[in-house]
C-alpha cells in the first residue's frame, strides 16, 4: 500500500487548470471561485464553464472539494455556518451570489439530487407535487395530476408506480426512490440539475437505469454530476473536471481525460495510483 | 489461525463468559429490586386505598313529622328549606334506640350518621313534599368512625379507652347489623363531592377539576412557547453564537432547578408583581408552565435534531424557504417526539406539589372551581392535605387519591407511547 | 516502464508481468531474426531449419500475452496511461509475431536456396540490408523497453533507409534475373528474403509508433510525426 507520506513524492505543482475549462455556449461560468469553511479553504480559484445541455462530471478523491463546488452552484452552501464564497459564479451571465439574487428562485432554476435518496415521508404523488405546489406551477388539480404524471414518465418511474401513487415514497426501492427524487426535481422544470453522487447508494442495475435517464435528460437540461465512479463519469459525461485538494486540476473532454489526460495528477487518479 | 492463538483465546473464554453472566445477573437483580419496591408501593397503596371506594350507609326509619319540622299546613319554599331536619333525624334515631340515656350517649347516637344526613333528608323532602307526615326508610351516610369499624379498622379486643367506638356504640352497631341496617356501597361521592372536613363526605371532584384547569393553562402556555423556542433554537438560531449558547445553557440548567424555586418565582413575579390572584388554576398553570418549559424545549429539540438533514436539503433544493422547509417537513416529522415530550412534561406537572404550596393552592377549598380564576386545589396537593389530617378515615382516602393520580399518570404515559408508535416515521 | 505505483499491488504485478513477457517475446523475436540473417548470409542449412522450426514458441507467447491483456481489461478497467499501455502491448505483440513469421519465412527460403546449391552468391547482397534490419529491430525493442520516444522517432526515420536499401537490392536482383533467366527461381527466393527483411523493418517502425502513442497519447500512424509538434 502507498502510505500518506509517500504521496508527497508526487505532489505536483498545481498552478492553473489545464485542458479546456472554457467553452463558448456556457450555462454556468465560474471565475476565481474560492470557498472557505471558517478559516479552512476548500476551493482554490476554480475557473470553469459548464455547457448548455451537456453533462459535466466532477471527479476527484474524497475531500477534494467537488461536492462543495457543486453546492456553490445552487447556493446550498448558504445553509452551512461559516461557509463563505468569493469570486464570480454566473448562471446565464447573472451573478448568482449578487445580493439581489434570491436563493429560493435560484434553487427553483437549479435543482439538486442527492447522494442518498431522500424522498419526503409522504406519498409518491405528494413528493412530486410538492415543488409545483410550492411555486404555484399548477392552477388546479387536473393540471397538477398531469404535471405529476409527466414528471414521473420523464423520470422513467411512472409505469412502476402508477397504481400506487398514494403510497408512501419511502416504501420504494433505492433506485426507485432516487428516480422519484429526480422526478420531484424535474417537476419544477429547472434549467440545471446538480447531482451529488446520485448512484453511490444503488446497485449496478439501478445505476444503469439512472445513467440512461441522465443521458436522456441532458437533451433538455444541463447536468452537473459529482461521482466517485470514474466509469460512470466516463459513461455519461461529455466533459470531465478533475479536482485535487481544492484545486481544479484539469477540465477536458471526457474522451481525452480517460485516454490521455494532460495533467499527471489526473493520470495518477484515474489509473488508480492514488485517491 | 495459529494453534497457539486459539489456545490462548480458549483459556480466556470461560472467564469472559463468566463475566458476561455476572453482568447479566447484576442487571436482573437490579431490575428485580426495583420491581419489588414498585410492587410493594403499589400493593401498599392499593390495600390502604381500595376500601375508600366503598362507603358505609345506615338505614333509618325516618318519621317526617311536620310538627318536628316546625311546619304549618301552609308553608313557603323557604320555610321548607329552613325546617328543622336535624330534629327529625335525632328523633328517628331515638325511636330506633329507645334506651339511650344521658347527654353524652344522646350525642353519640346522633353521631352515628354523617352530618350530611340532614341535608340529604332536606333535599329528599324538597324534591318530594308529599312525604311529609309519613314514615320513610332512608339510607344515610354513616359517620367515619362507623365506616372505619365496618372496614375492620377498629379492634373490639382493645380496651374501651383506646377505641374510637365505645362499648355502648358497639352495641348499637351490632343491633343495626343484625337488622341489616348497615351496608357498604360503592363510594360515588368520592368522585362527585368536594373536599370536606368530614372524611365520609370528602371527595376529589374539586381537586380533579382544579388539576384539569391548571393543566389546561399549562398546556396552552407551555406547548406553543416551548415548541416555538425549540424550533427557533434548532432551526433558525445562528450556531456558535454566544447569546444562543448562553440561552441553551440556561434552559438546560432550568431543567435541573428544584421545583419549589419556580413556586417562589411565581409568588414573587406573578402574584407580587403582576397581581395575579393566589390559589387559582391560572397562577398554578403559570408556575407549572415555567417548570415544564425546559422539559418540552429539550425533548422537542431532540426530536427536531433526529429529523435527518437530508429532508431539509431536499426541501431547500426544491426551492422551499427555510420557514417552509421547517413547517412543511421538519416539524411534522418531529411531531411524535414533540408530543411525547409534551405529554411527559404535562405528567410531571400533574404530579407536582411543591411549587403550588408556595402560591397558596394548599388552602382548604370546599367548592368546585368554575373557571381558571376561582380558588381551587389540585390532586397532589389534595393528597398532601389529606395525609396531614388526623381522622383515621382520611388515610384510606389519601391512598385512594394517590391511586387516581397514578391512574391519570399511567394513562398519560400510555398515550405518549401510543402517539410515538402511531406517528413514528421510517426513513 | 512506469515509475509510480498503483494502490493495488496486485495490479502492479499483473502489469509488470505482462510487460516483462512482452520484452521476453521481443528478445526471442530478435534472436530469431539474427539467426535467420546469419543463416541467409552463411547459407547455413541447420540454422535455417532451427529458425523455421522455432516460430511456434513466439506464437505461443503471443497468445498468452493476448489472454493476459484481455483479463486485465476485464478486471481492472484500465484508463489513461494503463489503457494505452495495454492497447500498445496488444498491437506490439501482433507486429512481433509477424516479425517472427518473416524470420521463419527467411529460414524456409534459405533452406530451399541451400538445397538447390545456389552458386550465384547474390544472397551476399542482402548482408547490408540484414544488418540494418537487425539494428532497427534492436533499436525499436530498446525504445519499447525504455519508453524512449526520441529513439522511437529515430527508428521511424531510419526505416526510410531500409526502404532505399531494399529498392537497391531489388534492382540488383532484377538485373541479375534478366542477365541469366536460369537463376530466376533462386533469385526469387532471395527476393522474398529481401522482402521479408523489409517487412521486418516496417513492423519495427510500427512498434515505435505504438511507443509514441503509449507515451504521448498521440497516434502518429499514417502521419508525418515530428517530436516538436505537441
Amino acid at each position: 500500500m502507498i502510505d500518506i507520506e509517500k504521496r508527497e513524492e508526487f505532489d505536483i505543482e498545481i498552478d492553473k487548470t489545464v485542458g479546456k475549462p472554457f467553452i463558448d455556449d456556457a450555462k454556468f461560468s465560474t471565475r476565481n471561485v474560492d470557498v472557505f469553511y471558517d478559516d479552512k479553504q476548500a476551493i482554490f480559484d476554480a475557473n470553469i464553464d459548464i455547457g448548455k445541455n451537456q453533462i459535466i462530471a466532477m471527479i476527484g478523491p474524497s475531500g477534494c472539494g467537488k461536492s462543495t463546488f457543486l453546492r456553490c452552484l445552487n447556493r446550498m452552501n448558504d445553509t452551512i455556518q461559516g461557509c463563505h464564497i468569493s469570486g464570480d459564479i454566473k448562471l446565464d451571465n447573472e451573478d448568482i451570489y449578487h445580493k439581489h439574487q434570491d436563493p429560493v428562485l435560484l434553487r427553483a432554476r437549479v435543482g439538486m439530487v442527492f447522494q442518498k435518496p431522500n424522498p419526503f415521508p409522504k406519498s409518491i404523488y405528494d413528493n412530486v407535487a410538492y415543488g409545483a405546489k410550492l411555486h404555484g406551477l399548477a392552477s388546479n388539480k387536473i393540471e397538477l395530476d398531469e404535471l405529476v404524471e409527466k414528471s414521473l414518465i420523464r423520470a422513467g418511474l411512472f409505469k412502476e408506480v402508477k397504481d400506487s401513487l398514494h403510497k408512501p415514497g419511502t416504501g420504494l426501492s433505492g433506485g426507485q426512490q432516487q428516480r422519484l427524487c429526480i422526478a420531484r426535481t424535474i417537476a419544477i422544470d429547472p434549467e440545471v440539475i446538480l447531482m451529488d453522487e446520485p448512484t453511490s447508494a444503488l446497485d449496478p442495475i439501478a445505476t444503469a437505469v439512472i445513467e440512461e435517464l441522465m443521458i436522456d435528460l441532458s437533451k433538455k437540461y444541463t447536468i452537473a454530476i459529482v461521482t466517485h465512479s470514474m466509469q460512470q463519469a466516463a459513461r455519461v459525461s461529455q466533459r470531465t473536471a478533475y479536482f485535487h485538494m481544492g484545486h481544479l486540476v484539469e477540465v477536458n473532454d471526457t474522451n481525452t481525460v480517460f485516454t490521455n489526460p494532460e495533467h499527471q495528477l489526473t493520470e495518477n487518479y484515474i489509473t488508480g495510483r492514488f485517491g | 489461525m495459529n494453534k497457539n492463538t486459539t489456545e490462548i483465546i480458549k483459556l480466556k473464554l470461560a472467564k469472559r463468559y463468566a463475566k458476561e453472566k455476572r453482568f447479566k445477573l447484576y442487571g436482573i437483580s437490579a431490575i428485580a429490586v426495583s420491581i419489588a419496591f414498585l410492587l410493594s408501593l403499589l400493593i401498599n397503596i392499593s390495600v390502604t386505598g381500595l376500601p375508600a371506594f366503598q362507603q358505609t350507609y345506615i338505614n333509618i326509619e325516618v318519621d317526617i313529622d311536620s310538627k318536628l319540622l316546625k311546619l304549618d299546613s301552609q308553608y313557603s319554599e323557604q320555610e321548607l328549606f329552613r325546617a328543622n331536619y336535624s330534629k327529625v333525624v335525632k328523633q328517628s334515631l331515638k325511636a330506633m334506640f329507645p334506651g339511650v340515656k344521658g347527654r353524652k350517649q344522646k350525642r353519640a347516637l346522633r353521631q352515628l350518621v354523617s352530618k350530611s344526613a340532614i341535608y340529604q333528608l332536606r333535599d329528599f323532602v324538597i324534591d318530594n313534599p308529599s312525604v311529609i307526615d309519613t314514615k320513610q326508610s332512608l339510607w344515610f351516610l354513616a359517620r367515619d368512625d362507623v365506616d372505619v369499624f365496618m372496614k375492620g379498622g377498629i379492634d373490639r379486643s382493645l380496651p374501651e379507652s383506646d377505641r374510637r367506638l365505645k362499648d355502648f356504640q358497639l352495641v348499637w352497631v351490632d343491633k343495626l347489623l343484625s337488622e341489616n341496617r348497615l351496608e357498604k356501597r360503592f363510594n360515588v361521592s368520592f368522585f362527585t363531592e368536594d373536599d370536606s372536613r368530614e372524611p365520609e363526605q370528602a371527595g376529589i371532584k374539586g381537586a380533579m377539576i382544579g388539576s384539569l384547569l391548571t393543566m389546561l393553562v399549562t398546556m396552552l402556555l407551555s406547548f406553543p412557547i416551548g415548541v416555538s423556542t425549540a424550533i427557533y433554537l434548532e432551526e433558525f438560531a445562528p450556531k456558535n453564537n454566544k447569546w444562543v449558547d448562553l440561552i441553551e445553557i440556561n434552559i438546560n440548567n432550568l431543567a435541573a432547578v428544584p421545583s419549589i424555586v419556580f413556586g417562589l418565582l411565581g409568588l414573587a413575579v406573578f402574584i407580587g408583581l403582576f397581581g395575579v390572584p393566589r390559589s387559582v388554576p391560572l397562577i398554578g398553570g403559570l408556575v407549572l408552565t415555567l417548570m415544564t418549559l425546559p422539559t418540552i424545549i429539550i425533548t422537542s429539540r431532540a426530536a427536531l435534531k433526529a429529523v435527518p438533514p437530508s429532508i431539509r436539503e431536499a426541501a431547500l433544493a426544491l426551492g422551499a424557504s427555510r420557514v417552509q422547509t421547517t413547517f412543511h417537513h421538519v416539524v411534522p416529522a418531529a411531531m411524535p417526539g414533540i408530543l411525547t415530550g409534551t405529554i411527559i412534561g404535562m405528567a410531571q406537572a400533574l404530579g407536582e406539589t411543591a411549587p403550588l404550596l408556595m402560591i397558596g393552592m394548599v388552602a382548604f377549598i370546599a367548592d368546585v372551581p368554575q373557571g381558571i380564576t376561582d380558588p381551587s386545589t389540585v390532586l397532589p396537593v389534595q393528597i398532601y392535605l389529606w395525609s396531614d389530617s388526623p381522622e383515621r378515615a382520611f388515610t384510606e382516602r389519601t391512598s385512594a387519591a394517590i391511586m387516581v393520580l397514578l391512574g391519570f399518570l399511567i394513562v398519560m404515559n400510555f398515550l405518549a407511547v401510543i402517539m410515538r408508535k402511531k406517528f413514528e416515521k421510517k426513513w | 516502464m512506469e515509475t509510480q505505483q498503483h494502490i493495488s499491488q496486485q495490479y502492479n504485478k499483473e502489469l509488470e508481468s505482462v510487460k516483462s513477457k512482452v520484452l521476453n517475446m521481443g528478445g526471442m523475436v530478435e534472436s530469431q531474426v539474427k539467426n535467420a540473417v546469419s543463416a541467409l548470409i552463411e547459407q547455413n542449412d541447420e540454422l535455417a531449419k532451427k529458425v523455421a522450426e522455432s516460430d511456434y514458441k513466439i506464437n505461443k507467447i503471443e497468445i498468452e500475452i493476448d489472454e493476459n491483456c484481455a483479463q486485465l481489461i476485464a478486471k481492472r478497467q484500465p484508463a489513461a496511461g494503463d489503457l494505452r499501455l495495454i492497447i500498445a502491448i496488444i498491437k506490439v505483440i501482433t507486429d512481433l509475431e509477424r516479425i517472427g513469421d518473416e524470420a521463419e519465412k527467411i529460414g524456409r527460403h534459405v533452406q530451399k536456396l541451400v538445397s538447390t546449391k545456389d552458386d550465384t552468391g547474390m544472397h551476399a547482397e542482402l548482408a547490408n540490408l540484414g544488418e540494418k534490419v537487425i539494428a532497427i529491430l534492436h533499436d525499436a525493442l530498446d525504445a519499447l523497453a525504455r519508453m524512449d520516444i526520441e529513439q522511437a522517432a529515430k527508428v521511424v526515420e531510419t526505416d526510410k533507409q531500409i526502404d532505399e536499401e531494399f529498392n537497391r537490392v531489388s534492382r540488383v536482383l532484377v538485373t541479375h534475373m534478366m542477365e541469366d533467366p536460369r537463376n530466376i527461381k533462386n533469385m526469387l527466393h532471395v527476393t522474398w528474403c529481401a522482402r521479408a527483411l523489409e517487412r521486418i523493418g516496417d513492423h519495427s517502425q510500427n512498434i515505435c509508433e505504438y511507443v509514441i502513442y503509449l507515451v504521448k497519447g498521440q497516434d502518429v500512424r499514417h502521419t508525418e510525426f515530428n517530436l516538436d509538434q505537441q
